[in-house]
């Protein structure tokens, strides 16, 4: 039995970034990085299965893509209780958009033939909420995105979830497994990585695998093959917004002077 | 003259070979049952895990012996039982070596080498000691009955407020038996002695060798004169006799069997546990091994033998429940219910013959013994329970250690996780950006040297609080000031400075500690300085204690040592002087901690200040409550804050004008409770660095734009 578990490196922003000269990314300088939130949950997912079932064999591994920093995020995993963990990495991956990762997740999956694949709904940094499903899509494997509740018993060919939708629904589905589902934050309480548990997890090897090893060549990744491609990024402008007080009387007054200001009367 | 080989003490006289035979069965049992209680204790503590601190027995022992002799941790804080308590142990030991040399003349050195001392001078002066030895003793458990039954102190009551009314540990009714147990038979052994030697003098009055030197044992005597009065006479006296003998000498040799068994244990444990203190308790916790697998105390058997030894030790005096400022605010924590909880828990698991499987031994959880985790976190590590301990009892590191085990398991509020995660990310408890560390700084009209590319005579560790809070900011900014007035070539470490870690490692997050820890020591060992200042007490204590543990020896002063110094030497010019009423509050980790009670009080002084202590100072000063990483974890709401209690001891003292703090979480604390306890209006609290502000003499007027943000 074997549960396989998606992560993702996600950057944050300092205060007061910088932006890249060429205007496509933020300054490297600016980012710090950390496992993605919503993978914290899909991993406590997995665990919470393993650990309901002592009796039952479960091996849980997480797999990232991204270069070496990303090490970093998988010890976390791996200091959390997960089994193995696989870094899939090559040069020409940089610039790749989330349909390529989702691609290159999904021959992971192959060669790893897991009974269970997770992901986080979207990452906190791109949130494009996509590199799961277009995983789902390349695995032809049933999938269910925004999971707010799982029950599973290892092995079984069927799962149930709820799913989360628009306005507080939720909406119960029976899953043909294995499936993909990408978790969404609240269905557990991630558990805490003790810095010394991060440190001791530094002895478990992390496996780095590069494009040869899931059977893809160069020319399916990276930014020549993306589908979209990053013309800018900016901080807008901001917006102005005031607080009206006053009785009716007044406040309509006033709301008439601005439209008056803005038409430039 | 009576030869003087005969007036000694009538031991046997009279008594049947097999009175005195039985006698001796019943003192042998008594042995044995001691020896056997020994051997179970002391296998109990060598199930505990090793411990650092053998070594330097000799002076360890002499330690011991002089804290015991001079009963200095007993009479503090409370001198009359203290005193009672001097009574009751120094008669104890002269009444037990005066009956010692009785065996030792009677059944070791005259049997075998028939060598006889206890006569003549020698047993009358041994006479008059021990009479007045017992008499110290009746006394001594006298005003200790008087204590328990009518002086209601709550340091005596067992209630406990981490366990509701009708749980089985709540009041420990056992304890007050035991108490009373311990008192009754002690104060009847010692009343019945004196009846016995009274009875025996009545009985021999008509031997001159006995009667003529009764004034030797005066209160013999006189009790022996009252008995003679309502007619007691010696015929009525020998047949008394032996059925006294028998109660007091059974009732001893029950005490004796009982000593290892019972809470009288600690005449023994409470010598160890002061001969194996270490100063350093709580100021630096121990480490944990790399190779450990887990960090922290989970089962029983995870505590050291000192530890188990400590449990043993209490005696239940409360003086650390007294002194706690969870415990007064009433949050679920007694230092000394947490020793007891645990003294429960290893009698009931380590006394057995085989050690029980490992999950009996888990000490984290809600049965009787066990600890609560809302108990470990209300904790403030402000030490107050270890300094007034007077057997040196460590509760700290315990709960520290048992905090380990709790955040390796994640048991801990959101926040506090919240706030590791983000030290761990950014350096600092704000979530600030590192390159913001040293942003107070830049409206000042100097520049400060950067110390990790400039030699520096001093090197300033600004910690968290005074770098990225906006009121300590001020505070800081102004000490940069007094520094540069003072001509002192000092720097900083800018971007390279990470929380020292103090507070991280009372959590209980030890991973997170070494990180922070070997982090600094890398960026202060890249720097040339001679020597380091910081106007945070929390960094100072662990780049002080700790530091050296993961090879960062360094020497380090807290501001007001420096501050003073330099007015002492003229380098600062006061241009006024202050006559405010102040009081101060002594920070944990500066006075308790480090004793460094006495600078910010000079300073005082040398400002015109006139100082007014508040009850609770020096070594009992009252934690602000943010200790041991308190300060992240929010106080449930509706309950007094430790910092609001002292606003309120601040209050009654008359006509105070500003209660002065020198530590930054305090700043922050205290104007908090300030506000929220209702004294505003009524005195300010301020920063000693801001009164010694308001006194200087800058060489040219400095001039400092107001940089704080208003809308923060
Ligand atoms: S360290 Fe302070 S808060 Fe903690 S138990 Fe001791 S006295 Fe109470
Ligand atoms: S731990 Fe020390 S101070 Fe506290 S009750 Fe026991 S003996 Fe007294």
């Amino acid at each position: 039995m074997k549960i396989l578990v998606a992560v993702k490196q996600v950057a944050a922003l300092d205060e007061d970034f910088e932006i890249r000269a060429d205007e496509k990314d933020v300054d490297e300088d600016f980012l710090l990085y950390d496992l993605n939130e919503w993978d914290d949950f899909s991993l406590e997912e997995a665990m919470r299965i393993k650990e309901e079932s002592p009796d039952t064999e479960i091996e849980v591994v997480v797999v990232s893509v991204g270069p070496d920093r990303v090490d970093e995020s998988l010890r976390k995993c791996l200091a959390k209780g997960a089994d193995r963990a696989i870094r899939v990495w090559d040069d020409a991956v940089e610039g790749s958009d989330a349909v390529a990762i989702g691609k290159m997740l999904a021959a992971v999956v192959k060669k790893e033939a897991p009974d269970m694949v997770f992901a986080g709904v979207q990452s906190s940094d791109h949130s494009h909420a996509s590199t799961g499903i277009a995983m789902a899509a390349y695995l032809g494997l049933p999938h269910a995105a925004v999971v707010a509740d799982l029950k599973y018993s290892p092995g079984s060919n069927k799962a149930t979830i709820r799913r989360e939708l628009e306005g507080g629904i939720l909406q119960e589905v029976e899953i043909a497994c294995p499936a993909v589902l990408t978790i969404q934050l609240g269905i557990n309480k991630p558990r805490y990585a003790s810095l010394r548990g991060i440190k001791q997890a530094a002895a478990k090897p992390i496996e780095a695998w590069g494009l040869g090893d899931i059977g893809m060549s160069a020319s399916e990744v990276g930014e020549a093959s993306a589908m979209s491609r990053v013309r800018r990024m900016y901080v807008p402008e901001k917006g102005r917004a005031q607080m009206i007080e006053g009785t009716i009387a007044q406040q309509a007054a006033r709301i008439i002077e601005i439209i008056k200001e803005f038409k430039g009367a | 003259m009576t030869n003087p080989i005969e007036i000694t003490r009538i031991l046997f006289e009279d008594f049947q070979p097999q009175t005195i035979h039985l006698f001796y069965a019943f003192g042998y049992a008594a042995i044995a049952a001691f020896i056997y209680g020994t051997y179970t204790q002391i296998r109990k503590y060598r199930r505990g895990k090793a411990d650092g601190s053998w070594g330097e027995l000799l002076c360890r022992f002499w330690d011991m012996v002089k804290t015991m002799g001079t009963h200095r941790t007993l009479v503090r804080r409370d001198k009359k039982a203290g005193r009672a308590h001097a009574l009751i142990f120094f008669g104890f030991v002269l009444l037990f070596i005066g009956t010692s040399t009785i065996t030792l003349e009677y059944d070791i050195l005259a049997p075998l080498f028939g060598v006889k001392f206890w006569y003549g001078n020698f047993y009358l002066w041994f006479s008059l000691v021990l009479d007045i030895a017992g008499f110290g003793l009746i006394l001594g458990l006298l005003y200790m009955m008087y204590r328990r039954k009518w002086m209601k102190l709550p340091k005596l009551s067992y209630a406990r407020l981490d366990r509701q009314p009708g749980d089985p540990d709540f009041d420990r009714p056992q304890y007050r038996r035991e108490d009373w147990a311990f008192l009754w038979s002690f104060i009847l052994i010692g009343i019945t002695g004196f009846v016995l030697e009274a009875t025996r003098l009545v009985w021999l009055s008509g031997r001159p060798s006995v009667w003529d030197y009764r004034m030797w044992s005066p209160i013999g005597a006189a009790l022996a004169h009252t008995m003679q009065a309502v007619g007691l006479t010696p015929e009525g006296a020998a047949a008394l006799r032996p059925n006294l003998w028998w109660f007091h000498g059974l009732l001893s040799l029950t005490f004796i069997a009982f000593i290892p068994h019972t809470k009288i244990k600690h005449i023994f444990t409470a010598a160890a546990s002061l001969m194996f203190k270490d100063p350093l308790a709580g100021r630096r916790l121990p480490r944990v091994p790399d190779d450990q697998k887990s960090a922290g105390y989970k089962t029983i058997t995870d505590l050291t033998w000192k530890n188990l030894l400590h449990l043993d030790a209490c005696t239940k005096c409360g003086r650390c429940q007294e002194a706690c400022p969870a415990n007064a605010v009433g949050a679920p924590l007694s230092p000394r219910d947490v020793i007891l909880s645990l003294r429960e828990f290893a009698n009931n698991t380590l006394n057995k013959k085989e050690l029980p499987k490992e999950a009996e031994l888990d000490i984290h959880g809600k049965d009787v013994g066990q600890v609560f985790m809302e108990t470990l976190w209300s904790c403030r590590t402000c030490l107050a329970c270890v300094e007034i301990c007077p057997v040196a009892v460590e509760h700290v590191p315990i709960i520290v250690q048992m905090r380990r085990n709790l955040v390796e398991q994640g048991e801990m509020e959101p926040l506090l996780e919240k706030t590791l995660q983000t030290i761990h990310k950014s350096g600092n408890s704000f979530g600030e950006s590192k390159r913001k560390r040293a942003a107070w700084a830049k409206d000042l009209s100097f520049e400060i040297k950067d110390a990790r590319t400039d030699p520096v005579d001093i090197l300033w560790f600004v910690g968290d609080y005074a770098s990225f809070d906006p009121r300590n900011q001020k505070v800081t900014r102004a000490f940069a000031k007094l520094m540069n007035a003072a001509g002192v070539d000092f720097g900083l470490l800018f971007e390279g400075e990470m929380n020292a870690g103090n507070d991280v490692r009372r959590v209980g997050e030890e991973g997170l500690y070494e990180f922070l820890a070997t982090s600094n020591i890398q960026s202060l060992s890249d720097c040339d300085f001679n020597s380091i200042v910081t106007t945070d007490p929390h960094s100072y204590n662990t780049i002080r204690n700790e530091y050296p543990d993961f090879g960062g020896s360094y020497e380090i002063q807290h501001y007001s040592t420096v501050v003073k110094k330099l007015l002492e030497e003229g380098k600062l010019k006061l241009k006024k002087k202050l006559d405010y009423r102040v009081t101060f509050h002594d920070p944990c980790h500066l006075g308790r901690f480090n004793k460094g009670y006495d600078a910010p009080r000079d300073i005082l002084k040398m400002l015109g200040c006139e100082l007014v202590e508040m009850g609770r100072n020096r070594d009992n000063s009252f934690c602000c409550g943010a200790g041991g990483g308190r300060i992240w974890i929010p106080d449930p709401v509706g309950t007094v804050k430790p910092s609001q209690n002292r606003m309120k001891e601040a209050g009654v003292i008359e006509g105070l004008q500003v209660f002065v703090v020198s530590c930054p979480k305090d700043l922050t604390m205290f104007e908090d409770a300030l506000k929220t306890s209702g004294y505003e209006g009524q005195f300010v609290v301020r920063e000693l660095i801001e009164l010694i502000d308001e006194c200087m003499d800058y060489p040219e007027e400095v001039v400092e734009k107001e940089v704080v943000a208003e809308s923060e």
